[in-house]
Protein backbone atom coordinates (compact mmCIF):
# COMPACT_ATOMS: atom_id res chain seq x y z
CA UNK A 1 0.00 0.00 0.00
CA UNK A 2 2.87 2.36 0.85
CA UNK A 3 4.51 1.62 -2.45
CA UNK A 4 1.21 2.26 -4.20
CA UNK A 5 0.80 5.65 -2.52
CA UNK A 6 4.40 6.61 -3.18
CA UNK A 7 3.98 5.75 -6.85
CA UNK A 8 0.80 7.78 -7.01
CA UNK A 9 2.54 10.80 -5.47
CA UNK A 10 5.48 10.48 -7.89
CA UNK A 11 3.02 10.41 -10.77
CA UNK A 12 1.15 13.42 -9.46
CA UNK A 13 4.34 15.47 -9.22
CA UNK A 14 5.44 14.48 -12.71
CA UNK A 15 2.02 15.39 -14.08
CA UNK A 16 2.61 19.02 -13.06
CA UNK A 17 5.63 19.26 -15.34
CA UNK A 18 3.79 17.46 -18.15
CA UNK A 19 0.81 19.78 -17.89
CA UNK A 20 3.08 22.81 -18.01
CA UNK A 21 5.00 21.42 -20.99
CA UNK A 22 1.87 20.58 -22.96
CA UNK A 23 -0.34 23.57 -22.09
CA UNK A 24 1.67 25.80 -24.42
CA UNK A 25 1.43 23.26 -27.21
CA UNK A 26 -2.33 23.00 -26.71
CA UNK A 27 -2.62 26.79 -26.72
CA UNK A 28 -0.78 27.07 -30.05
CA UNK A 29 -2.87 24.28 -31.57
CA UNK A 30 -6.11 25.75 -30.30
CA UNK A 31 -5.49 29.31 -31.44
CA UNK A 32 -3.09 29.16 -34.40
CA UNK A 33 -4.14 25.66 -35.53
CA UNK A 34 -0.54 24.56 -35.95
CA UNK A 35 1.24 21.72 -34.20
CA UNK A 36 4.55 23.14 -33.14
CA UNK A 37 7.22 20.45 -33.30
CA UNK A 38 9.74 22.93 -31.95
CA UNK A 39 7.86 23.28 -28.67
CA UNK A 40 10.16 20.75 -27.00
CA UNK A 41 13.21 22.64 -28.22
CA UNK A 42 11.77 25.85 -26.73
CA UNK A 43 11.60 23.92 -23.47
CA UNK A 44 15.22 22.89 -23.94
CA UNK A 45 16.32 26.47 -24.61
CA UNK A 46 14.45 27.55 -21.47
CA UNK A 47 16.28 24.90 -19.44
CA UNK A 48 19.67 25.99 -20.77
CA UNK A 49 18.88 29.66 -20.15
CA UNK A 50 18.14 28.83 -16.53
CA UNK A 51 21.26 26.67 -16.38
CA UNK A 52 23.60 29.37 -17.62
CA UNK A 53 21.98 32.03 -15.45
CA UNK A 54 22.58 29.77 -12.50
CA UNK A 55 26.18 28.91 -13.41
CA UNK A 56 27.38 32.29 -14.66
CA UNK A 57 25.33 34.79 -12.65
CA UNK A 58 24.33 32.64 -9.71
CA UNK A 59 20.59 33.12 -10.11
CA UNK A 60 18.54 30.38 -8.47
CA UNK A 61 17.20 28.15 -11.28
CA UNK A 62 13.68 28.50 -9.92
CA UNK A 63 13.84 32.28 -10.15
CA UNK A 64 15.25 32.21 -13.65
CA UNK A 65 11.96 30.92 -14.97
CA UNK A 66 11.08 34.61 -15.31
CA UNK A 67 14.01 35.62 -17.57
CA UNK A 68 13.82 32.29 -19.40
CA UNK A 69 10.12 32.84 -20.09
CA UNK A 70 10.76 36.42 -21.18
CA UNK A 71 13.58 35.39 -23.51
CA UNK A 72 11.47 32.72 -25.20
CA UNK A 73 8.52 35.10 -25.45
CA UNK A 74 10.64 37.55 -27.44
CA UNK A 75 12.62 34.98 -29.44
CA UNK A 76 9.57 33.02 -30.50
CA UNK A 77 7.92 36.30 -31.49
CA UNK A 78 10.76 36.66 -33.96
CA UNK A 79 10.33 33.09 -35.14
CA UNK A 80 6.64 33.75 -35.66
CA UNK A 81 7.24 36.96 -37.64
CA UNK A 82 9.88 35.47 -39.93
CA UNK A 83 8.62 31.95 -40.47
CA UNK A 84 5.51 30.53 -38.82
CA UNK A 85 3.32 33.41 -39.95
CA UNK A 86 4.03 32.62 -43.59
CA UNK A 87 2.74 29.07 -43.47
CA UNK A 88 -0.44 29.61 -41.45
CA UNK A 89 -2.60 29.62 -44.57
CA UNK A 90 -0.61 26.93 -46.41
CA UNK A 91 -1.55 23.23 -46.13
CA UNK A 92 -1.17 22.11 -42.52
CA UNK A 93 1.71 19.78 -43.34
CA UNK A 94 3.85 22.79 -44.32
CA UNK A 95 3.61 24.21 -40.81
CA UNK A 96 4.44 20.80 -39.44
CA UNK A 97 7.54 20.45 -41.61
CA UNK A 98 8.63 24.01 -40.93
CA UNK A 99 8.47 23.61 -37.15
CA UNK A 100 10.13 20.21 -37.51
CA UNK A 101 12.98 22.01 -39.29
CA UNK A 102 13.15 24.62 -36.52
CA UNK A 103 13.27 21.83 -33.94
CA UNK A 104 16.11 19.96 -35.69
CA UNK A 105 18.04 23.20 -36.11
CA UNK A 106 17.71 24.30 -32.49
CA UNK A 107 18.52 20.85 -31.14
CA UNK A 108 21.69 20.52 -33.18
CA UNK A 109 22.76 24.10 -32.53
CA UNK A 110 22.50 23.22 -28.85
CA UNK A 111 24.66 20.14 -29.42
CA UNK A 112 27.22 22.31 -31.19
CA UNK A 113 27.19 25.00 -28.52
CA UNK A 114 26.94 22.93 -25.34
CA UNK A 115 27.93 19.39 -26.31
CA UNK A 116 25.68 16.39 -25.88
CA UNK A 117 26.44 15.74 -22.19
CA UNK A 118 23.59 16.50 -19.78
CA UNK A 119 24.05 19.44 -17.39
CA UNK A 120 22.78 19.58 -13.84
CA UNK A 121 22.46 22.36 -11.28
CA UNK A 122 23.11 22.01 -7.57
CA UNK A 123 20.95 23.75 -4.99
CA UNK A 124 20.35 23.14 -1.32
CA UNK A 125 16.70 22.20 -1.72
CA UNK A 126 17.44 19.43 -4.23
CA UNK A 127 18.97 17.35 -1.45
CA UNK A 128 16.24 17.71 1.17
CA UNK A 129 13.00 15.81 1.24
CA UNK A 130 9.86 15.79 3.34
CA UNK A 131 8.46 12.66 4.92
CA UNK A 132 4.76 12.19 5.32
CA UNK A 133 4.36 8.91 7.13
CA UNK A 134 5.79 6.24 4.84
CA UNK A 135 5.86 8.56 1.82
CA UNK A 136 8.80 10.82 1.09
CA UNK A 137 8.79 13.69 -1.36
CA UNK A 138 11.79 15.70 -2.48
CA UNK A 139 11.50 19.42 -1.82
CA UNK A 140 12.60 20.32 -5.35
CA UNK A 141 9.92 18.21 -7.09
CA UNK A 142 7.34 19.61 -4.68
CA UNK A 143 8.35 23.17 -5.52
CA UNK A 144 8.12 22.44 -9.25
CA UNK A 145 4.59 21.09 -8.72
CA UNK A 146 3.61 24.25 -6.85
CA UNK A 147 5.15 26.46 -9.55
CA UNK A 148 3.38 24.48 -12.28
CA UNK A 149 0.02 24.86 -10.57
CA UNK A 150 0.64 28.58 -10.04
CA UNK A 151 1.72 29.24 -13.63
CA UNK A 152 -1.14 27.22 -15.09
CA UNK A 153 -3.63 29.03 -12.83
CA UNK A 154 -2.13 32.28 -14.06
CA UNK A 155 -2.64 31.18 -17.65
CA UNK A 156 -6.28 30.29 -17.04
CA UNK A 157 -6.79 33.60 -15.25
CA UNK A 158 -5.39 35.48 -18.23
CA UNK A 159 -7.50 33.49 -20.69
CA UNK A 160 -10.79 33.68 -18.81
CA UNK A 161 -10.57 36.87 -16.74
CA UNK A 162 -8.89 39.46 -18.96
CA UNK A 163 -9.70 41.29 -22.17
CA UNK A 164 -6.64 39.87 -23.91
CA UNK A 165 -7.72 36.39 -22.92
CA UNK A 166 -11.15 37.05 -24.36
CA UNK A 167 -9.56 38.16 -27.64
CA UNK A 168 -7.42 35.03 -27.76
CA UNK A 169 -10.45 32.84 -27.17
CA UNK A 170 -12.40 34.72 -29.82
CA UNK A 171 -9.67 34.16 -32.42
CA UNK A 172 -9.47 30.50 -31.45
CA UNK A 173 -13.19 30.13 -31.93
CA UNK A 174 -13.48 31.89 -35.25
CA UNK A 175 -10.66 33.68 -36.95
CA UNK A 176 -12.82 35.48 -39.50
CA UNK A 177 -15.43 36.45 -36.95
CA UNK A 178 -12.75 37.90 -34.67
CA UNK A 179 -11.32 39.83 -37.60
CA UNK A 180 -14.76 41.21 -38.49
CA UNK A 181 -15.35 42.57 -34.99
CA UNK A 182 -12.07 44.47 -35.26
CA UNK A 183 -9.51 42.24 -33.56
CA UNK A 184 -5.96 42.32 -34.90
CA UNK A 185 -5.72 38.58 -35.57
CA UNK A 186 -2.05 38.63 -36.53
CA UNK A 187 -1.18 40.36 -33.25
CA UNK A 188 -3.17 37.85 -31.25
CA UNK A 189 -1.36 35.04 -33.04
CA UNK A 190 2.00 36.62 -32.24
CA UNK A 191 1.03 37.05 -28.61
CA UNK A 192 -0.32 33.51 -28.28
CA UNK A 193 2.72 31.95 -29.91
CA UNK A 194 4.95 33.95 -27.55
CA UNK A 195 2.93 32.94 -24.50
CA UNK A 196 2.95 29.28 -25.52
CA UNK A 197 6.72 29.35 -25.92
CA UNK A 198 7.18 31.14 -22.61
CA UNK A 199 5.22 28.33 -20.95
CA UNK A 200 7.62 25.85 -22.54
CA UNK A 201 10.58 27.80 -21.16
CA UNK A 202 9.12 27.77 -17.64
CA UNK A 203 8.60 24.02 -17.95
CA UNK A 204 12.23 23.77 -19.07
CA UNK A 205 13.45 25.52 -15.93
CA UNK A 206 11.38 23.08 -13.84
CA UNK A 207 12.89 20.08 -15.64
CA UNK A 208 16.36 21.53 -15.08
CA UNK A 209 15.77 21.63 -11.32
CA UNK A 210 14.40 18.09 -11.19
CA UNK A 211 16.56 16.28 -13.75
CA UNK A 212 18.93 18.49 -15.70
CA UNK A 213 19.34 19.92 -19.19
CA UNK A 214 20.52 18.28 -22.40
CA UNK A 215 20.11 19.18 -26.08
CA UNK A 216 17.93 16.11 -26.68
CA UNK A 217 15.54 16.67 -23.77
CA UNK A 218 13.04 18.53 -25.91
CA UNK A 219 12.26 15.62 -28.18
CA UNK A 220 11.19 13.32 -25.34
CA UNK A 221 8.96 16.03 -23.93
CA UNK A 222 7.35 16.99 -27.21
CA UNK A 223 6.39 13.36 -27.86
CA UNK A 224 4.76 13.15 -24.47
CA UNK A 225 3.11 16.51 -24.96
CA UNK A 226 1.70 15.18 -28.24
CA UNK A 227 0.27 12.21 -26.39
CA UNK A 228 -1.31 14.57 -23.89
CA UNK A 229 -2.89 16.97 -26.37
CA UNK A 230 -4.09 14.11 -28.54
CA UNK A 231 -5.77 12.52 -25.52
CA UNK A 232 -7.22 15.84 -24.47
CA UNK A 233 -8.44 16.61 -27.98
CA UNK A 234 -6.38 19.07 -30.03
CA UNK A 235 -6.54 22.52 -28.48
CA UNK A 236 -8.52 21.51 -25.41
CA UNK A 237 -6.78 23.28 -22.51
CA UNK A 238 -8.73 21.74 -19.66
CA UNK A 239 -8.29 18.26 -21.06
CA UNK A 240 -4.53 18.76 -20.84
CA UNK A 241 -4.73 18.60 -17.04
CA UNK A 242 -6.33 15.18 -16.71
CA UNK A 243 -4.43 13.80 -19.69
CA UNK A 244 -1.15 14.79 -18.00
CA UNK A 245 -2.30 13.02 -14.89
CA UNK A 246 -3.13 9.85 -16.83
CA UNK A 247 0.23 9.81 -18.62
CA UNK A 248 2.34 10.63 -15.56
CA UNK A 249 0.68 8.17 -13.18
CA UNK A 250 0.65 5.53 -15.93
CA UNK A 251 4.40 5.93 -16.34
CA UNK A 252 4.98 5.90 -12.59
CA UNK A 253 3.05 2.65 -12.15
CA UNK A 254 4.83 0.95 -15.04
CA UNK A 255 8.15 2.04 -13.56
CA UNK A 256 7.28 0.64 -10.14
CA UNK A 257 5.39 -2.53 -10.94
CA UNK A 258 6.69 -3.84 -14.28
CA UNK A 259 9.98 -5.75 -14.05
CA UNK A 260 12.67 -3.73 -15.79
CA UNK A 261 10.01 -1.01 -16.04
CA UNK A 262 12.39 1.96 -16.36
CA UNK A 263 12.64 1.43 -20.10
CA UNK A 264 9.04 0.37 -20.68
CA UNK A 265 7.72 3.51 -19.01
CA UNK A 266 8.95 5.32 -22.12
CA UNK A 267 6.39 3.36 -24.17
CA UNK A 268 3.32 4.43 -22.16
CA UNK A 269 2.87 7.64 -24.13
CA UNK A 270 2.72 5.62 -27.33
CA UNK A 271 -0.01 3.33 -26.04
CA UNK A 272 -2.03 6.38 -25.04
CA UNK A 273 -1.59 8.11 -28.43
CA UNK A 274 -2.45 4.95 -30.28
CA UNK A 275 -5.31 3.98 -28.05
CA UNK A 276 -6.89 7.42 -28.38
CA UNK A 277 -6.38 7.77 -32.12
CA UNK A 278 -7.61 4.31 -32.95
CA UNK A 279 -10.62 4.67 -30.70
CA UNK A 280 -11.50 8.03 -32.29
CA UNK A 281 -10.98 7.00 -35.89
CA UNK A 282 -12.97 3.78 -35.60
CA UNK A 283 -15.76 5.50 -33.70
CA UNK A 284 -16.07 8.01 -36.53
CA UNK A 285 -15.80 5.45 -39.31
CA UNK B 1 11.51 17.19 -69.38
CA UNK B 2 14.01 17.15 -72.22
CA UNK B 3 17.03 17.48 -69.98
CA UNK B 4 16.22 14.35 -68.05
CA UNK B 5 16.42 12.25 -71.18
CA UNK B 6 20.20 12.51 -71.24
CA UNK B 7 20.67 13.21 -67.51
CA UNK B 8 19.40 9.79 -66.44
CA UNK B 9 21.79 7.70 -68.57
CA UNK B 10 24.64 10.08 -67.77
CA UNK B 11 23.93 9.77 -64.07
CA UNK B 12 23.78 6.00 -64.28
CA UNK B 13 27.06 5.87 -66.21
CA UNK B 14 28.71 8.10 -63.63
CA UNK B 15 27.35 5.93 -60.80
CA UNK B 16 28.68 2.77 -62.48
CA UNK B 17 32.12 4.33 -62.88
CA UNK B 18 32.55 5.60 -59.30
CA UNK B 19 34.69 2.66 -58.07
CA UNK B 20 36.97 3.06 -61.09
CA UNK B 21 37.53 6.78 -60.77
CA UNK B 22 41.15 7.75 -60.16
CA UNK B 23 41.05 9.28 -56.69
CA UNK B 24 44.53 8.41 -55.48
CA UNK B 25 44.63 7.37 -51.86
CA UNK B 26 41.05 8.50 -51.34
CA UNK B 27 39.58 5.76 -53.53
CA UNK B 28 38.04 3.84 -50.61
CA UNK B 29 36.66 6.98 -49.05
CA UNK B 30 35.01 8.09 -52.29
CA UNK B 31 33.28 4.73 -52.71
CA UNK B 32 32.15 4.85 -49.09
CA UNK B 33 30.61 8.32 -49.47
CA UNK B 34 29.02 7.26 -52.77
CA UNK B 35 27.48 4.26 -50.98
CA UNK B 36 25.98 6.55 -48.35
CA UNK B 37 24.58 8.73 -51.13
CA UNK B 38 22.88 5.65 -52.61
CA UNK B 39 21.42 4.73 -49.21
CA UNK B 40 20.09 8.23 -48.54
CA UNK B 41 18.70 8.56 -52.05
CA UNK B 42 16.84 5.26 -51.81
CA UNK B 43 15.29 6.03 -48.39
CA UNK B 44 14.31 9.55 -49.50
CA UNK B 45 12.76 8.31 -52.75
CA UNK B 46 10.89 5.52 -50.95
CA UNK B 47 9.56 8.07 -48.47
CA UNK B 48 8.52 10.30 -51.36
CA UNK B 49 6.51 7.52 -53.06
CA UNK B 50 4.35 7.35 -49.95
CA UNK B 51 4.23 11.13 -49.54
CA UNK B 52 2.57 11.37 -52.96
CA UNK B 53 -0.67 10.28 -51.31
CA UNK B 54 -0.47 13.39 -49.14
CA UNK B 55 0.31 11.50 -45.94
CA UNK B 56 3.31 12.71 -44.00
CA UNK B 57 4.96 9.66 -42.46
CA UNK B 58 7.56 10.21 -39.77
CA UNK B 59 8.26 6.49 -39.48
CA UNK B 60 10.98 5.81 -42.10
CA UNK B 61 13.44 5.16 -39.27
CA UNK B 62 11.18 2.40 -37.94
CA UNK B 63 11.05 0.53 -41.25
CA UNK B 64 14.75 1.08 -41.86
CA UNK B 65 15.50 -0.37 -38.43
CA UNK B 66 13.10 -3.28 -38.85
CA UNK B 67 14.76 -4.22 -42.15
CA UNK B 68 18.17 -3.93 -40.54
CA UNK B 69 17.28 -5.98 -37.46
CA UNK B 70 15.41 -8.64 -39.43
CA UNK B 71 18.47 -9.17 -41.60
CA UNK B 72 20.89 -9.20 -38.67
CA UNK B 73 18.84 -11.40 -36.35
CA UNK B 74 18.08 -13.94 -39.08
CA UNK B 75 21.67 -14.02 -40.33
CA UNK B 76 23.02 -14.53 -36.80
CA UNK B 77 20.69 -17.52 -36.38
CA UNK B 78 22.20 -19.27 -39.38
CA UNK B 79 19.66 -18.29 -42.04
CA UNK B 80 21.45 -18.10 -45.42
CA UNK B 81 22.57 -14.50 -45.92
CA UNK B 82 20.58 -13.77 -49.08
CA UNK B 83 17.43 -15.20 -47.53
CA UNK B 84 18.05 -13.02 -44.45
CA UNK B 85 18.52 -10.09 -46.81
CA UNK B 86 15.09 -10.79 -48.31
CA UNK B 87 13.55 -11.05 -44.85
CA UNK B 88 14.47 -7.42 -44.12
CA UNK B 89 12.03 -5.75 -46.52
CA UNK B 90 9.40 -8.43 -45.85
CA UNK B 91 9.48 -7.78 -42.10
CA UNK B 92 9.19 -4.02 -42.65
CA UNK B 93 6.30 -4.50 -45.08
CA UNK B 94 4.47 -6.88 -42.74
CA UNK B 95 4.64 -4.41 -39.85
CA UNK B 96 3.60 -1.55 -42.14
CA UNK B 97 0.42 -3.43 -43.11
CA UNK B 98 -0.63 -3.56 -39.46
CA UNK B 99 0.39 0.04 -38.76
CA UNK B 100 -1.24 1.26 -41.97
CA UNK B 101 -4.56 -0.47 -41.34
CA UNK B 102 -4.71 1.19 -37.93
CA UNK B 103 -3.47 4.68 -38.82
CA UNK B 104 -4.32 5.43 -42.43
CA UNK B 105 -7.85 6.46 -41.54
CA UNK B 106 -6.35 9.32 -39.55
CA UNK B 107 -6.14 12.79 -40.99
CA UNK B 108 -2.77 14.37 -41.83
CA UNK B 109 -1.69 15.77 -38.50
CA UNK B 110 -2.77 12.80 -36.43
CA UNK B 111 -1.13 10.43 -38.90
CA UNK B 112 2.18 12.29 -38.62
CA UNK B 113 2.07 12.17 -34.82
CA UNK B 114 1.07 8.51 -34.76
CA UNK B 115 3.90 7.46 -37.08
CA UNK B 116 6.45 9.48 -35.09
CA UNK B 117 5.27 7.87 -31.87
CA UNK B 118 5.44 4.46 -33.53
CA UNK B 119 9.03 5.01 -34.68
CA UNK B 120 10.00 6.02 -31.17
CA UNK B 121 8.33 3.09 -29.49
CA UNK B 122 9.85 0.49 -31.83
CA UNK B 123 13.21 1.78 -30.67
CA UNK B 124 12.15 1.42 -27.03
CA UNK B 125 10.97 -2.14 -27.70
CA UNK B 126 14.19 -3.24 -29.38
CA UNK B 127 16.16 -1.72 -26.52
CA UNK B 128 13.99 -3.40 -23.92
CA UNK B 129 13.77 -6.93 -25.35
CA UNK B 130 16.09 -9.57 -23.83
CA UNK B 131 19.73 -9.06 -24.76
CA UNK B 132 20.01 -12.57 -26.29
CA UNK B 133 17.32 -11.56 -28.78
CA UNK B 134 18.13 -8.02 -29.94
CA UNK B 135 21.36 -7.19 -28.17
CA UNK B 136 19.59 -4.54 -26.05
CA UNK B 137 20.92 -0.99 -26.10
CA UNK B 138 24.32 -2.16 -27.39
CA UNK B 139 22.90 -3.78 -30.53
CA UNK B 140 24.36 -6.57 -32.62
CA UNK B 141 27.20 -7.17 -35.03
CA UNK B 142 25.88 -7.98 -38.48
CA UNK B 143 27.49 -10.42 -40.91
CA UNK B 144 28.47 -8.66 -44.16
CA UNK B 145 27.09 -9.64 -47.54
CA UNK B 146 29.48 -10.51 -50.38
CA UNK B 147 32.18 -11.13 -47.80
CA UNK B 148 32.28 -7.37 -47.15
CA UNK B 149 33.77 -6.65 -50.57
CA UNK B 150 33.51 -2.87 -50.86
CA UNK B 151 33.09 -2.50 -54.61
CA UNK B 152 30.64 -5.38 -54.75
CA UNK B 153 28.59 -3.83 -51.97
CA UNK B 154 28.62 -0.50 -53.77
CA UNK B 155 27.05 -2.12 -56.82
CA UNK B 156 24.53 -3.91 -54.63
CA UNK B 157 23.59 -0.49 -53.21
CA UNK B 158 23.23 0.84 -56.72
CA UNK B 159 20.92 -2.09 -57.49
CA UNK B 160 18.82 -1.27 -54.42
CA UNK B 161 18.51 2.34 -55.57
CA UNK B 162 17.60 1.22 -59.10
CA UNK B 163 14.85 -1.02 -57.70
CA UNK B 164 13.50 1.99 -55.79
CA UNK B 165 13.71 4.19 -58.88
CA UNK B 166 11.92 1.46 -60.83
CA UNK B 167 9.12 1.40 -58.26
CA UNK B 168 8.86 5.19 -58.36
CA UNK B 169 8.67 5.24 -62.17
CA UNK B 170 6.13 2.42 -62.14
CA UNK B 171 3.91 4.48 -59.86
CA UNK B 172 4.50 7.57 -61.97
CA UNK B 173 3.53 5.98 -65.27
CA UNK B 174 0.50 3.94 -64.30
CA UNK B 175 -3.02 4.84 -63.20
CA UNK B 176 -1.72 4.80 -59.63
CA UNK B 177 -0.17 8.19 -60.32
CA UNK B 178 -3.60 9.74 -60.77
CA UNK B 179 -5.00 7.93 -57.75
CA UNK B 180 -2.13 9.19 -55.55
CA UNK B 181 -2.44 12.75 -56.84
CA UNK B 182 -6.23 12.74 -56.43
CA UNK B 183 -5.97 11.58 -52.81
CA UNK B 184 -3.33 14.19 -52.10
CA UNK B 185 -5.49 16.98 -53.44
CA UNK B 186 -8.61 15.92 -51.57
CA UNK B 187 -9.72 12.59 -50.23
CA UNK B 188 -13.39 13.30 -50.64
CA UNK B 189 -12.98 14.24 -54.30
CA UNK B 190 -10.84 11.17 -54.87
CA UNK B 191 -13.52 8.98 -53.36
CA UNK B 192 -16.15 10.54 -55.59
CA UNK B 193 -13.91 9.86 -58.59
CA UNK B 194 -13.95 6.19 -57.66
CA UNK B 195 -10.55 5.89 -55.97
CA UNK B 196 -10.54 3.38 -53.12
CA UNK B 197 -8.79 5.82 -50.84
CA UNK B 198 -7.76 3.70 -47.86
CA UNK B 199 -6.67 0.81 -50.06
CA UNK B 200 -4.49 3.00 -52.30
CA UNK B 201 -2.99 4.76 -49.28
CA UNK B 202 -2.19 1.39 -47.76
CA UNK B 203 -0.57 0.23 -50.99
CA UNK B 204 1.67 3.31 -51.04
CA UNK B 205 2.51 2.90 -47.36
CA UNK B 206 3.44 -0.78 -47.66
CA UNK B 207 5.41 -0.31 -50.88
CA UNK B 208 7.36 2.50 -49.24
CA UNK B 209 8.00 0.45 -46.08
CA UNK B 210 9.14 -2.53 -48.15
CA UNK B 211 11.68 -0.40 -50.02
CA UNK B 212 12.91 1.34 -46.86
CA UNK B 213 13.26 -2.07 -45.18
CA UNK B 214 15.30 -3.22 -48.17
CA UNK B 215 17.62 -0.25 -47.77
CA UNK B 216 17.84 -0.94 -44.03
CA UNK B 217 18.92 -4.54 -44.63
CA UNK B 218 21.39 -3.41 -47.26
CA UNK B 219 22.86 -0.62 -45.12
CA UNK B 220 23.39 -3.09 -42.28
CA UNK B 221 25.17 -5.58 -44.51
CA UNK B 222 27.44 -2.66 -45.40
CA UNK B 223 27.89 -1.12 -41.93
CA UNK B 224 28.21 -4.46 -40.08
CA UNK B 225 26.21 -3.47 -36.96
CA UNK B 226 22.82 -2.41 -35.60
CA UNK B 227 22.34 -0.12 -32.58
CA UNK B 228 18.81 0.94 -31.53
CA UNK B 229 19.70 4.62 -31.09
CA UNK B 230 21.25 4.88 -34.57
CA UNK B 231 19.41 2.24 -36.58
CA UNK B 232 16.01 3.49 -35.38
CA UNK B 233 17.31 7.05 -34.93
CA UNK B 234 15.16 10.05 -35.79
CA UNK B 235 18.08 11.19 -37.96
CA UNK B 236 17.09 8.66 -40.61
CA UNK B 237 13.58 10.07 -40.88
CA UNK B 238 14.87 13.64 -40.80
CA UNK B 239 17.36 13.13 -43.60
CA UNK B 240 14.79 11.18 -45.67
CA UNK B 241 12.17 13.88 -45.68
CA UNK B 242 14.58 16.81 -45.80
CA UNK B 243 16.36 15.20 -48.77
CA UNK B 244 13.12 14.61 -50.67
CA UNK B 245 11.76 18.07 -49.92
CA UNK B 246 15.04 19.74 -50.84
CA UNK B 247 15.34 17.85 -54.10
CA UNK B 248 11.69 18.21 -55.01
CA UNK B 249 8.77 16.18 -53.71
CA UNK B 250 6.56 13.97 -55.89
CA UNK B 251 9.36 13.42 -58.43
CA UNK B 252 11.82 10.60 -59.04
CA UNK B 253 14.79 12.83 -59.83
CA UNK B 254 14.30 15.15 -56.83
CA UNK B 255 15.17 12.83 -53.92
CA UNK B 256 18.13 11.33 -55.84
CA UNK B 257 19.50 14.76 -56.69
CA UNK B 258 18.83 15.93 -53.12
CA UNK B 259 20.74 12.99 -51.67
CA UNK B 260 23.71 13.58 -53.94
CA UNK B 261 24.06 17.16 -52.78
CA UNK B 262 23.01 16.86 -49.13
CA UNK B 263 24.90 13.70 -48.29
CA UNK B 264 28.10 15.06 -49.81
CA UNK B 265 27.57 18.27 -47.86
CA UNK B 266 26.89 16.27 -44.69
CA UNK B 267 30.09 14.31 -45.22
CA UNK B 268 32.04 17.55 -45.43
CA UNK B 269 30.39 18.90 -42.30
CA UNK B 270 30.99 15.59 -40.58
CA UNK B 271 34.72 16.15 -40.92
CA UNK B 272 34.40 19.64 -39.42
CA UNK B 273 31.87 18.80 -36.70
CA UNK B 274 31.78 15.50 -34.93
CA UNK B 275 28.18 15.89 -33.89
CA UNK B 276 25.36 18.28 -34.62
CA UNK B 277 25.82 18.17 -38.39
CA UNK B 278 22.09 17.40 -38.70
CA UNK B 279 21.69 21.15 -38.30
CA UNK B 280 22.08 21.44 -42.05
CA UNK B 281 18.95 19.32 -42.59
CA UNK B 282 16.97 21.51 -40.19
CA UNK B 283 17.99 24.72 -41.92
CA UNK B 284 17.31 23.27 -45.35
CA UNK B 285 13.84 22.12 -44.31
CA UNK B 286 13.00 25.62 -43.09
CA UNK B 287 14.40 27.41 -46.11
CA UNK B 288 12.79 25.11 -48.67
CA UNK B 289 9.37 25.20 -47.00
CA UNK B 290 9.48 28.99 -46.84
CA UNK B 291 11.12 29.96 -50.12
CA UNK B 292 11.41 27.00 -52.49
CA UNK B 293 8.18 25.01 -52.54
CA UNK B 294 9.12 22.78 -55.50
CA UNK B 295 12.63 22.04 -54.28
CA UNK B 296 15.55 21.85 -56.69
CA UNK B 297 13.58 20.11 -59.42
CA UNK B 298 10.89 22.77 -59.14
CA UNK B 299 13.57 25.43 -59.50
CA UNK B 300 15.14 23.77 -62.55
CA UNK B 301 11.88 23.19 -64.37
CA UNK B 302 10.74 26.74 -63.66
CA UNK B 303 14.00 28.00 -65.16
CA UNK B 304 13.08 26.29 -68.38
CA UNK B 305 9.90 28.29 -68.50
CA UNK B 306 7.60 25.47 -67.51
CA UNK B 307 5.19 25.33 -64.63
CA UNK B 308 6.58 23.74 -61.54
CA UNK B 309 4.24 20.81 -61.99
CA UNK B 310 6.81 18.11 -62.51
CA UNK B 311 4.86 15.72 -60.35
CA UNK B 312 1.32 16.45 -61.36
Amino acid sequence: MDLFLQTLVNGLIQSGTYALASAGLALAVGVLHIVNFAHGEFLMVGAFTAYWLSVLVGVDPLLSLVPAGALLFVASGGIYRFSVRHVLLAPELNALLLTFGIAITLQNLAVLAFGATPRVVHTAYQLTSLSLGPISVGVAPLITLVVSVAVLSGMYAVLYRTGVGKSIRAVAQNRTGAYLVGLDVDRIYLLTFGLASALAAVAGAMVLVRIGASPQMGFAFVLKAFAIIVMAGLGNLTGVLWASLVLATGEAFVRTYVPGGGGWAEAVFFLLIFGTLVWRSWRQA
Amino acid sequence: MGGVRWMAPAGLAAALLVPWMPAGGYQQYVVQVATFVLINAAVALAWDIQARTGQLSLAPAAFFGLGAYAYTMAALRGVPLWLAFALGPLAAAAVSVVLGVITLRLQGLYFAIATLAFAEVVKVIFKGLPVELTGGAVGLTAPPLLGGHQTGLYYLGLAVLLVTIGASLAVRHTRLHYAFAAIRQGELTARVLGVRVVRVKLLAFVLSAFLIGLVGAYATSRLFFVIPDDTFGIGISVSALATAIFGGVYTTAGPVLGALILRTLEEGLHILLRQGYLVVYGVILMVVILYLPGGLVGLLTRRRGRDAAAGD
